[in-house]
């Protein structure tokens, strides 16, 4: 069962009886996962796009959710109809994301934003230039060609820098973690 | 429009949503197709010209049993193809029982003393059944994928097929009061797959036609 089940289904409970209030939140509440479910699979303008449509959806479809049936696959189901939706009007690709309601709930926006901050955090504890190398390649998706003529650095200097980097961090974290 | 602006625009004008309103759409739509297949039959086809006598007999009540019994689970199909997150498997599975049922009596009947094999398989309309059952059922195929629309279907190649399902059905179910046949072997292979090439359209078309 989904954390977020019995809060929303009271929402939506209220919401279908007219209760302008409940709604506010839920929608409020909902944004916040739509955002960051859409945000984890398509371009940033698109996701905004994607979650305003599902918003309108949820609303002009609200009178097909079965209050037998968990609120949250219902709005999952939406979610992912018009994510596809968004893939097919792209023609990005026809093939369909395995994933399921948990996906969808188990992120919003804020925690998102936590995850960028720790790997922002931990990216500080590099020296400016691996850090710019390391950000550049695996986070901006530069290649290695085009950072090792950036840098001056040869191909396999820049790959044995990045991988000491990541190693470094990574040690870092396990000795964090064998502390605790 | 920001995000913001949207929430606050759609909880604006919230009217209740009065109960039972996906059935009414539904109910409605299909109420409408069913009466469009009736005309079929009747004007395009012709009621079968001894249909009083027929009423009592156990074919034409062998025909409206197993085609009421499919109408009744597709359209439950069709109902939870509307409902984004509803299970479709188990309305799906329950399709086996009336099929089950007409297998059984088919094999009864085959193996009587006195049976004719080829006649209770193939009576004397084999040939156009299905096709006929299928262009009986559409109308309430094309009043199905309108409600549907109406409502909320995610899967749309599944939710064709379910409304494909239920639409056949239906269909066959009117086509009874035309097809002068009643033997259950009969039944069994020529109207069932009528249904299933109904279903095969449904199929195909949901992808096309379904999209909200």
């Amino acid at each position: 069962m989904i954390a977020q089940e019995a809060q929303y289904r009271d929402w939506m409970l209220a919401a279908l009886m007219g209760d302008a209030g409940a709604y506010r939140m839920l929608l409020g509440g909902l944004t916040r996962h739509l955002r960051s479910y859409y945000a984890r699979r398509l371009d940033a303008a698109a996701a905004e796009d994607a979650v305003q449509e599902t918003l309108i959806a949820i609303h002009t479809r609200r009178a097909t959710y079965d209050p037998a049936l968990p609120f949250t696959a219902w709005v999952y189901g939406i979610a992912r109809y018009k994510l596809i939706d968004e893939y097919r009007r792209h023609k990005r690709r026809a093939t369909v994301p395995l994933d399921e309601a948990a996906d969808l709930f188990g992120h919003d926006d804020a925690t998102d934003a936590i995850a960028k901050r720790d790997v922002t955090k931990l990216l500080d504890k590099l020296p400016p230039a691996k850090r710019q190398l390391v950000k550049d390649i695996k986070l901006d998706g530069v290649s290695v060609a085009d950072a090792a003529a950036r840098t001056g650095l040869s191909e396999s200097a820049v790959k044995v820098t990045v991988h000491r980097a990541i190693k470094s961090l990574g040690d870092d974290l396990g000795e964090r973690d064998a502390d605790r | 429009m920001q995000t913001d602006d949207l929430i606050a625009h759609l909880s604006n004008d919230l009217p209740p949503v009065r109960n039972g309103a996906v059935m009414r759409v539904l109910l409605s739509a299909i109420t409408l197709g069913v009466i469009g297949s009736t005309a079929v039959m009747v004007l395009v086809l012709h009621p079968r010209h001894d249909l009083a006598e027929a009423m009592t007999s156990f074919g034409m009540w062998t025909k409206l049993l197993y085609t009421f019994a499919l109408t009744a689970f597709g359209f439950w199909q069709v109902e939870r193809a509307g409902r984004p997150g509803a299970d479709m498997v188990r309305p799906a599975l329950l399709l086996a029982l009336p099929v089950l049922a007409i297998v059984l009596l088919s094999l009864i009947q085959m193996n009587a003393a006195d049976a004719d094999p080829r006649l209770l398989l193939m009576g004397h309309t084999a040939r156009t059944c299905a096709l006929l059952v299928t262009m009986t059922a559409l109308p309430t195929l094309a009043a199905t994928f309108w409600a549907l629309k109406r409502l909320a279907p995610t899967r749309l190649a599944l939710a064709g097929t379910g409304a494909g399902l239920f639409a056949g059905a239906a269909g066959a179910f009117v086509y009874s009061f035309h097809c002068p046949e009643g033997a259950a072997p009969f039944i069994a292979v020529w109207y069932s797959l009528g249904v299933a090439l109904t279903a095969a359209i449904g199929g195909f078309l949901g992808p096309r036609f379904l999209r909200w």
